[in-house]
């Protein structure tokens, strides 16, 4: 039997006392979005505070503005400067539980109910998001020191209290500890996997710049019947605005919008093809069927590698109930872009603002937010060593390749991380998308805490060598 | 034959009794007849009450209707031994008055008539109504009254109709002239709620555009959607809006609308001649507005773009987040608001059918569109240059102003007008003695004593000409 498979027996035959342990976190009210729950968030960082020390970390409950920020260090006794090391991201705060009267259990009365074909599930609010996943590498460490006296890496926990409510903390505090935090890169254990025997890892974030713009025509609000006709509307500017911003296939016809957008390359694509996502339910679940991005690229290659630009607002002229003969003097939009990998933000915000005035017909001008802006998309290396062990790893766990997921969204803590500590993030959880996180009944399934802690035994171990 | 006064005659009489008609006109304008405020419908009542006594006064048989707003006063002026040929002709004006808010800005109380001699020698007749519409309908009963004491009898059978829902709803009238269609049937309309051209230049308007709304309502996906997780294959209803309102024009101004401008009478170049000789100002119309460049259809000047062509004008557009700051929605709703302003010849009820299937034939597959409309449709008028009315409407004031008037258009529209034409059949004249400077809906609103009083005089004229056109 090699280490390894000691370990992993160790993590199998602690499984109870896992879950245990688990409970008594999950017991903990630790809403962050409330402050009337301050104490019980403090609670949950004093009850980590303690689990960690008893594992021979090094642990500070940082006091923050806000909630306390957990750090907690291990350092190997045999390390030397080659001795990686790596960060872990979690989150001990939860959602609000509204509406209560939905929960079928009390939200901090966790235990295990027996789901759809028999799936074993933990239940409680914050199983999964984020205390389930959190504690999966938390207990992959107890496993490893329990079984090997140590750990293979040097290891650095940083578990914040204010996820659920924004972060107002963090990137003061990653600020202030640079030289404490930074590492070779960071684990963010806060997603999916691809389906329930699938794990994957999400390597690309779109990034994203929003801006705001208002369309100035007459200086004042004209009589439609006294003007209609002779006087330019800023609304029909508008339109014209919005409507040419795409081309008929999808593509958004900015000058230099693509500039930088790498290929899919074609391993990916067909990685992606071999999903089997469903686009018809995907598009039928919020009543639509027809992919309405660029064409000819498949909805998963539009959500996770191909940048958008999206209207979110407009508004203008009368909005009230009937109608009144109106041609107003200005006219509003808000606009946002999803980037991906290569796109300049500034570059970006930079080539709207010149494509939407030169849209202007000489009478109308065009004024823009003085808070336009955003962050770029972040992507890693799917071939980088990191990615590359942990993918195998996981491979190894679930014997199914790990699946290089998108997300079209951005992350924040992935942008904190590469911003101020320059680290790239992996993310690899182990949640499923009816994990019901921020609504009544979350649930975090048994086999994905169990598996997760795996897992990340197989990582860590993965990374020692 | 019925017998002609002269003239000289009336017009003297006109001029020796201005200072009685103006103490009854005080007398009108002393109702606050607000009809939009509930607070004034029992004014709004003693003012029809008053008006059915002038009105029994000059002769008329008279009586109040009783309407879904505020009464209706329709008289019949009873005129013995005129010829069943004789033409009929309705006359209207509205009795009810705007709000006066905000009072603190009146110089003497709104309804506390108040003559005042200008700076420039003018006399000037303050309060509320004084112009829009009291002061200028008193100006045809005026000169009524006029033309039958010194013992003549009209050349036309004339039924007066004075409404209290000008301000407020017009559906009101709409509803009751088209209850009254068959009784009232009028030959021709006489409408005196509009201005001059300039301060001492007339107007005759023989084209009103029409109006007719619409709301447009597009939905993508059923629910609001976070634009990462679905921004690019979700369809944007937003986009999908732009697109189709976008398209409603094309490169020169024109609406694409198929059979948007069928019926519509090409511009003759007579007429074209006529609106440059009135060297409309467009630089100041517009400049006055912050704009440079006429926006409308290329190949017409702005006069004609408000005048004479009709628009498709996007009046209202919301959807979507459009509060503070920046949310990352695609939402799934978006929705407009329009009006189209017609020109004769245009029929309402095709153009919102067609407009409908435009809007619909841009949408992308995953958008569905309704469509609400909750307003009447104004249908436009014009008079034919040639008609005898005008003839003799233009004859009148020219007479009386010493200046041709300008046969002018508005690109508003005036409701009544489009309900004489739809309900009765029945072109209207519409001459009316305003200046700009009268300040209609706002603070210390005035009518000029000369205006009021030429505008008897020019009425006065009219009826001679008609009577003149009827015996010769």
């Amino acid at each position: 039997m090699t280490t390894l498979d000691q370990t992993l027996a160790a993590v199998d035959q602690g499984l109870d006392e896992s879950l245990a342990r688990l409970f008594d976190l999950i017991r903990i009210p630790s809403i962050s979005t409330d402050k009337a729950y301050k104490p019980e968030c403090e609670k949950a960082a004093g009850w980590l505070v303690r689990e960690l020390k008893d594992l021979g970390f090094a642990v500070t409950a940082h006091t923050t503005p806000g909630m306390p920020m957990v750090v907690a260090h291990y350092t190997p006794a045999e390390a030397t400067a080659k001795t990686p090391h790596y960060l872990f991201y979690g989150h001990y705060d939860v959602q609000p539980v509204d509406p209560l009267s939905l929960w079928e259990t009390p939200p901090f009365e966790p235990g295990i109910k027996t789901g759809k074909g028999g799936v074993k599930q933990i239940h409680g609010r914050g199983a999964a998001d984020d205390k389930g996943q959190l504690m999966t590498f938390v207990e992959a460490a107890r496993a490893l020191i329990a079984t090997t006296g140590t750990l293979p890496i040097k290891v650095t926990f940083l578990i914040e209290g204010e996820e659920e409510s924004g972060s107002p903390s963090l990137v003061p505090f990653l600020k202030a500890h640079v030289e404490e935090l930074s590492c070779a890169a960071a684990f963010v254990c806060d997603t999916n996997m691809w389906d329930a025997k699938t794990p994957a890892i999400t390597t690309r974030l779109r990034g994203l710049v929003h801006d705001e713009f208002t369309i100035t025509g007459p200086k004042i609000d004209l009589h439609s019947g006294a003007y209609g006709g002779a006087a330019i509307n800023p609304l029909r500017v508008l339109t014209k605005l919005v409507a040419t911003l795409h081309d008929r296939n999808g593509k958004v016809t900015i000058p230099g919008f693509y500039d930088g957008v790498a290929p899919l390359p074609a391993a990916t694509r067909k990685q992606w093809q071999k999903l089997k996502f469903s686009e018809k339910k995907f598009l039928g679940d919020v009543g639509l069927k027809y992919p309405a991005g660029e064409k000819g690229k498949s909805v998963l290659e539009q959500v996770w590698s191909r940048p958008t630009a999206e209207v979110n607002g407009l508004w203008g002229g009368y909005t009230g109930a009937g109608t009144k003969t109106v041609i107003p003097s200005q006219a509003h939009g808000k606009i946002t872009f999803r980037l991906v990998s290569g796109q300049k933000p500034e570059k970006v915000l930079k080539a709207f603002r010149a494509f939407a005035k030169r849209q202007m017909p000489k009478d109308c001008t065009i004024t823009f937010s003085p808070h336009g802006g955003g962050s770029p998309a972040s992507e890693i290396p799917a071939a980088s060593a990191v990615v590359a062990k942990t993918a195998a790893a996981l491979k190894d766990e679930f014997r199914r390749d790990t699946v290089m997921m998108g997300c079209g969204g951005s992350i924040p803590i992935v942008r904190y991380f590469k911003d101020v500590l320059g680290m790239d993030s992996v993310l690899a959880g182990f949640g499923l998308a009816d994990d019901a996180i921020h609504s009544p009944n979350e649930k975090y399934d048994v086999a994905s805490f169990h598996h997760g802690i795996r897992s990340w035994v197989r990582i860590m171990t993965a990374l020692g060598h | 034959m019925a017998m002609m006064p002269r003239l000289t005659a009336v017009l003297d009489r006109l001029d020796r009794h201005l200072p009685q008609t103006l103490e009854t006109l005080k007398d009108f304008l002393r109702f606050p007849s607000i009809g939009t405020d509930p607070a004034h419908h029992a004014d709004c009542r003693a003012t029809a009450e008053w008006m059915k006594r002038h009105l029994e006064a000059l002769g008329f048989t008279a009586a109040l209707h009783d309407t879904t707003g505020q009464p209706v006063v329709l008289g019949e002026l009873v005129q013995p031994g005129l010829p069943a040929a004789a033409p009929h002709v309705l006359f209207y004006g509205h009795y009810d008055v705007q709000p006066v808010d905000p009072l603190a800005l009146w110089t003497h109380p709104p309804f506390a008539p108040t003559l005042v001699k200008g700076e420039d020698g003018r006399e000037r007749l303050y309060a509320r109504g004084a112009a829009d519409d009291k002061g200028q309908l008193m100006t045809f009963l005026a000169a009524v009254a006029a033309w039958r004491a010194e013992g003549g009898i009209l050349p036309f059978r004339l039924t007066v109709l004075i409404e209290g829902d000008e301000e407020g709803d017009s559906h009101h009238l709409e509803r009751f002239v088209a209850a009254h269609a068959k009784t009232l049937k009028p030959d021709i309309c006489f409408i005196c709620d509009t201005g001059l051209w300039d301060d001492d230049t007339p107007l005759i308007c023989t084209s009103l555009r029409g109006c007719i709304a619409d709301e447009v309502t597009i939905t993508g996906p059923r629910i609001d959607l976070h634009s990462g997780y679905y921004g690019g294959p979700a369809a944007n209803p937003l986009h999908a809006l732009s697109a189709a309102l976008a398209a409603l024009h094309d490169k020169n101004g024109r609406v694409t609308i198929p059979g948007f401008y069928d019926g519509i009478a090409k511009l003759t170049p007579r007429r074209r001649k006529e609106l440059q000789a009135l060297r409309f100002n467009t630089r100041k119309y517009l400049g006055d507005v912050g704009l440079k460049i006429p926006a409308g259809e290329r190949g017409y000047t702005a006069l004609e773009q408000i005048w004479l062509r009709p628009t498709a004008e996007v009046n209202g557009m919301t959807g979507g987040y459009t509060g503070e700051g920046s949310k990352t929605v695609l939402p799934s709703k978006a929705s407009a608001k329009l009006t189209f302003r017609l020109v004769a010849g245009q029929n309402p009820a095709l153009i919102r059918k067609n407009f409908r299937a435009f809007i619909k034939a841009q949408l992308p597959r995953d958008c569905t569109v309704t469509f609400d409309n909750q307003t009447h449709d104004n249908h436009a008028v014009l008079l034919s240059s040639d008609s005898p009315w005008i003839a003799a409407a233009a004859r009148a004031l020219k007479d009386e102003w010493g200046r041709k008037p300008v046969i002018g258009g508005e690109g508003g529209s005036i409701p009544v007008a489009g309900a004489f034409a739809r309900h009765l059949k029945a072109d209207s004249l519409l001459m009316g003695f305003s200046r700009a400077s009268d300040a209609v809906h706002s603070p210390d609103e005035k009518y000029d004593v000369d205006c009021f009083h030429r505008g008897a005089r020019s009425w006065a004229r009219l009826i001679a000409a008609l009577a003149e056109g009827v015996s010769s």
